[in-house]
């Protein structure tokens, strides 16, 4: 919605500037959003007439002008072709600035002096969808009646200051300028003066003797009132009406359609004129459309409509969408001679649902979805006939047509004082309340009992149902920023978080500490990530929730896995050159029970971590090795550490994304926790990715089940340990963790810990062979160990682990 | 006698002041003041003396040995000083190298950020709560006075999944949940951070963001609660010196409503490019707790009302950190990601 200050100071004085106004109306919930000082960029243009016009004698696309620019005339050289005498145009003179940054000097044009020029449209800067195409070519001629020797920009009425507002929802009676001049007047204390309307009705008929209205769907339409008016002659609007519409962004059409406009800006009721010859049976019927029935609108385009649209119909056809657009078939046209005018009010919910089956918004119908006061259709009826009258652009019938079935009545609402003051904080009195609702035209019961006051809503402001909704008036008007400051008392509540959350906090510190950077990637996916995860099409996660109405064909499901956002961020990173990449996601996946959805759908909290490229940051003190899987394994266990848990194990598992010879698992109870591998290479290849990918994935719901963070301390021991080292040859196939298991089985109750400190593959053991070195330390808790007892047990691991891993101890 | 031990003392003082060497000086102190010293043979050779004599010159053996013990210890000083400083200016390493990097990892901007807003609300005894991303129409919109058609809907245009379900378009949906949870008319103080999802995709949109929700219940919970609580919060998140000033707006369930701004961190509301010229940033929504949504959860609003708030996560995170492109949260390239 856009206001000119010019038009709302017909109906409120006021001396704020435009900026003091915008803020007061800002600060009151009624948004202005910007201010826009029309041709700001215009200086030094005027208007003037042509007296003279002659041929360039050096020039032939070039003409010599005399101007009468009301002190002087002036000689100006032009190119134009669409001049003529008697024509009256904006003048540059010299000095002048456009809006184009052009200044305007005086020069000679091939041996004649030329002291100005003439200006067009488009170096006017005036938005071309104001204008006609006529307008649009050369030399914008103005309008006959147009003074000589004025500033332009009042010539066409861009001496003004626009207001540009961003309504809320609710405050349907602002998009009107009354509407918002009652709130000015409101806020600066003004009175509100709305216009005086007195029809002459000098037309012969009555109105309701020449047009028929009926309502066939009362719950669709509350009220549809119509007048005729005659021996109409439409033409061109008066300037005063040109210049208001053209000032909030409304191309001229004719006298007609320009006033239908008109009052609807002005009091927000939107109307429609029809050419009455064109109405057959000269009736108009609010019914519902029937299905498949076709009407072209205004805007040329042919629609088809389903039954549960409202139209207005002649006993013929459809002749509009009700509340959203004519139709072409009774437009109004110059050749029109008689027309019915049309108020109405429809219901919102059915206008919105039309407006947007059909794609079709237009002012009205976003006036209509918001709601129009339906009380007020008979004024705006009355003031749009005073205006064609006052122009004697036709003679207005007497009377109006009205269907209206059910009268609306101001709403009542009751407040008690003290309830507004105790849930506004404030100590506003009484009557100062009554002031502010007053002076919004809230009329107050003179049967208010006691502390209670009931007031008569106006109609327009259908929004105020609630005392909230008094008290939300009361403070608006009063000042929000005049409410005191206070903090709720009361009862003292356990705030924090829960441990599932406090958990997510420890996890994302841990890995911040293992030197990960956290990513967040968006919820959305492709399925066509999930084919290049090689996830199988019968897989649980390949059963992704789709979207009904994605944004772009980008991303038309929600994600299952995490890794499709991780690997893309691998690809954007490396594709920027940052070539050594630790990162992690963590967040939900969406996995529903059943396609489609019929209950919400599962949103675990997963992890999952990527590694590529360098271990340590490039520097002149660090190795340059690559990450490898035992990195990303290091986490995981570092993570799971971090957060007490320790009673896992780790095997060789199987993941659709990753190296099948590369992949681990770590489970407890049987339940997994976490997995860790190299990224598949068929799935680094989809990818496009030619390096190395260490992944990780963590069940974060599964580990939270098993989190202990607060572990029993362990006494220091108070005896030394013995360490026993050993050195075993064993088969490649032969795991590590099978050594180990076979030194704990066999290691005796003394051994404490067991500790892998070398692996070797090389020269020195044979092929297929590997070495691996362990400490086995020794403990008692009571005493000092003798080396003679330890050589027992050591002995016997040794001889274990030789017979049944057919190792060999190295020496 | 005496001659003699004057003339053995000239001698080792000439040799002292030529020894330049700890080894020297060694050689020199065993040479006249070791167990076979001169020094100590000429005490030995004191037994032939007289009584008189005896202890004159037993006198001046004991002061040129003293004498000795002084110059050898000031050299052996002198000695060690110098290999010290020799040594130490030997072990002179290029201090301007850089240190060796410890590999610590960075959380999300948008992480960190929320981390400070969830501890502000803490301080403050408000719970954290959470609810699904995916939501039904009825917690997204019905119990927060939005029925099917109603104008407000535009202004989340939703992703939908069916006809009843939706990507929460609004952190407030746990409003919901929360009060339906709870103990009617028992006090409430939650805040509901979280993803949410709107059908936008440019510069200034993503189709996801995170956003905030607060919501406060109790009795006697009054306008002006609401404006010191959310004062406190930013006063604490953006500093004491922010301005903070409440407009008239409306949300469907709140009544009255506002917004919130806080002046231009940019340019401390002189007028700049970020806050359009106007000085003042929109940085919260809020209101009182909208009768109806009370009631639709089963609170009464005749005997306790609240309110509620919500905020951009991104949009704080972009004030607090400057940021001037939205899309940059969720590129994830790592030289952004490693500033925070």
């Amino acid at each position: 919605m856009q206001a000119p200050i010019k038009w709302l100071k017909e109906y409120v004085e006021f001396s704020q500037t435009p900026e003091v106004l915008a803020e007061m109306l800002t600060m009151a919930g009624i948004p202005v959003e910007g201010i826009s000082y029309l041709g700001k960029d215009i200086e030094k243009i005027v208007t003037g007439r042509i007296i003279e016009v002659e041929k360039h004698p050096n020039a032939t696309k070039l003409s010599i002008c005399k101007l009468d620019v009301g002190t002087e005339v002036l000689v100006i050289v032009t190119g134009a072709n669409n001049i003529a005498v008697g024509n009256i145009v904006p003048v540059a003179l010299v000095g002048a600035k456009l809006p184009s940054g052009l200044e305007i000097k005086a020069s000679e044009l091939r041996g004649v002096m030329s002291y100005g020029m003439l200006c067009s449209t488009a170096e006017l800067n005036i938005d071309s969808k104001l204008l006609s195409a006529k307008e649009k070519e050369g030399i914008y001629i103005l309008s006959e009646d147009t003074a000589v020797g004025i500033d332009i920009k009042e010539a066409l009425g861009m001496d003004d200051v626009v207001l540009e507002f961003e309504l809320t929802a609710n405050r349907a009676d602002c998009f009107s300028v009354i509407g918002l001049a009652r709130e000015v007047a409101v806020l600066t204390g003004g009175s509100l003066k709305k216009p005086m309307i007195h029809l002459h009705e000098t037309a012969g008929e009555k109105s309701a003797s020449l047009v028929k209205v009926a309502i066939e769907e009362p719950s669709l339409c509350s009220r549809f009132a119509a007048r005729m008016l005659q021996n109409v002659k439409v033409g061109p609007s008066p300037k005063w009406l040109k210049h208001r519409l053209q000032a909030v962004g409304m191309r001229s059409i004719n006298n007609i359609v320009d006033v239908t406009n008109y009052v609807m800006l002005e009091m927000g009721q939107p109307m429609h004129a029809y050419d009455y010859n064109l109405v057959s049976k000269h009736s108009l019927t609010v019914r519902k459309a029937q299905s498949g029935e076709k009407i072209t609108t205004l805007d040329g385009i042919k629609r088809e409509l389903t039954s549960d649209m409202l139209v207005i119909a002649d006993q013929v056809q459809a002749v509009g969408i009700a509340g959203v657009m004519g139709g072409l078939a009774t437009e109004v046209t110059n050749n029109t001679q008689n027309v019915i005018l049309e108020a109405a009010s429809f219901n919102g919910v059915s206008i919105r649902r039309t407006s947007k089956a059909l794609g079709l918004r237009s002012e009205a119908s976003g006036r209509f979805e918001r709601g129009v006061d339906t009380v007020n259709s008979i004024r705006a009826l009355d003031r749009a006939a005073k205006l064609l009258e006052d122009m004697g652009a036709c003679k207005v019938c007497p009377g109006i047509v009205d269907s209206y079935p059910t009268m609306v009545l101001p709403r009542q609402v009751s407040f008690i004082p003290q309830k507004v003051n105790a849930y506004l904080g404030t100590d506003i009195s009484k009557g100062e309340m009554l002031n502010i609702l007053r002076s919004l035209e809230f009329a107050i019961d003179t049967h208010s009992e006691g502390d209670k006051i009931t007031v008569n809503v106006p109609t327009w402001r259908n929004d105020v149902q609630y005392q909230p909704d008094i008290c939300e008036e009361i403070a608006r008007i009063y000042g929000y920023n005049k409410i005191p400051i206070t903090t709720p008392d009361g009862n003292i509540l356990r705030g924090g978080q829960e441990y599932a959350q406090s958990i997510v906090d420890v996890i994302k510190t841990i890995l911040t500490g293992a030197g990960l950077d956290e990513i967040i990637s968006l919820s959305f996916t492709h399925p066509q990530v999930l084919e290049k995860l090689n996830i199988a099409d019968d897989h649980v996660l390949h059963r992704a929730i789709r979207v009904l109405n994605p944004i772009t064909d980008d991303f038309p499901i929600l994600r299952t896995t995490l890794l499709g956002g991780v690997l893309e961020t691998i690809v954007r990173n490396l594709s920027r050159k940052n070539d050594d990449i630790k990162i992690y996601e963590l967040g939900a996946v969406y996995l529903p029970e059943e396609l489609p959805l019929h209950s919400l759908p599962k949103e675990p909290l997963m992890l999952c971590g990527a590694l590529v490229g360098k271990r340590s940051e490039l520097s002149w003190s660090q190795g340059k090795e690559n990450v490898d899987f035992y990195d990303a394994k290091g986490i995981v266990e570092v993570l799971l550490a971090g957060l007490g848990i320790t009673d896992y194990h780790v095997t060789t598992g199987e993941h659709m994304s990753l190296h099948p010879g590369k992949t681990a698992v770590f489970a407890r109870n049987g339940k997994i926790l976490a997995t860790v591998g190299e990224l598949h290479p068929k799935v680094a290849d989809e990818f496009d990715i030619h390096r190395k990918v260490y992944i990780f994935e963590v069940d974060i719901e599964a580990i939270v089940d098993c989190v202990n963070l607060l572990a029993k301390y362990e006494p220091l021991p108070k005896f030394p340990a013995i360490q026993r080292d050993v050195a075993v040859v064993l088969p490649l196939t032969i795991s590590a963790d099978q050594v180990r298991e076979a030194i704990i089985a066999s290691g005796g109750p003394l051994l404490c810990d067991v500790r892998l400190f070398d692996v070797y593959v090389g020269e020195q053991v044979t092929d297929g062979s590997k070495s691996l070195a362990f400490s086995l330390i020794y403990r008692d808790k009571m005493r000092t160990l003798t080396d003679e007892e330890i050589d027992v047990y050591y002995k016997k691991t040794i001889d274990h682990i030789e017979s049944s891993l057919t190792a060999k101890i190295r020496s | 006698m005496e001659q003699e031990l004057q003339s053995l003392k000239q001698l080792a003082l000439l040799e002292l002041s030529q020894a330049d060497t700890m080894d020297a000086l060694n050689e020199l102190r065993v040479k006249y003041l070791g167990k076979k010293g001169s020094l100590t043979s000429a005490l030995k050779g004191m037994g032939a003396l007289s009584a008189e004599e005896r202890p004159k010159i037993g006198q001046i053996v004991n002061d040129i040995r003293s004498e000795l013990e002084n110059i050898i210890q000031t050299k052996s000083e002198g000695f060690k000083q110098a290999d010290l400083e020799k040594k130490l200016a030997s072990e002179k390493i290029d201090v301007t190298l850089p240190g060796r990097k410890v590999n610590v990892g960075h959380q999300h901007p948008l992480t960190v950020t929320l981390l400070r807003i969830k501890e502000i609300f803490m301080r403050m005894g408000f719970a954290i709560a959470e609810g699904p991303e995916v939501e039904q129409d009825y917690y997204n919109f019905e119990a927060l006075n939005l029925p099917k058609d109603h104008p407000a809907r535009d202004m989340q245009d939703s992703f939908y999944i069916t006809e009843e379900f939706l990507m929460r378009t609004h952190t407030s949906p746990v409003q919901v949940r929360t009060m339906q949870a709870a103990v009617p008319n028992q006090p409430i103080r939650i805040i509901a951070p979280g993803k949410v999802y709107r059908r936008d995709y440019d510069a200034t949109h993503s189709p996801m963001f995170h956003q905030v929700e607060g919501l406060v219940i109790d009795k006697n919970i009054s306008f002006a609660d609401l404006k010191g609580t959310l004062e406190l919060f930013i006063h604490e998140i953006f500093g004491k010196d922010v301005g903070v000033r409440f407009r008239p707006s409306f949300f469907p369930f709140t009544e009255p409503s506002a917004e919130v701004d806080i002046s231009c961190v940019m340019c401390s509301g002189g007028g700049c490019r970020v806050c359009s010229g106007t000085g003042w940033l929109e940085i919260l929504g809020a209101g009182m707790v909208h009768p109806r949504v009370l009631e639709m959860s089963k609170f009464d609003p005749e005997k306790v009302s609240g309110f509620a708030f919500g905020m951009g996560v991104e949009r704080i995170a972009m004030l607090l950190y400057g940021i001037d492109d939205l899309r940059l949260f969720y590129e994830n390239d790592l030289r952004f990601l490693k500033q925070f």
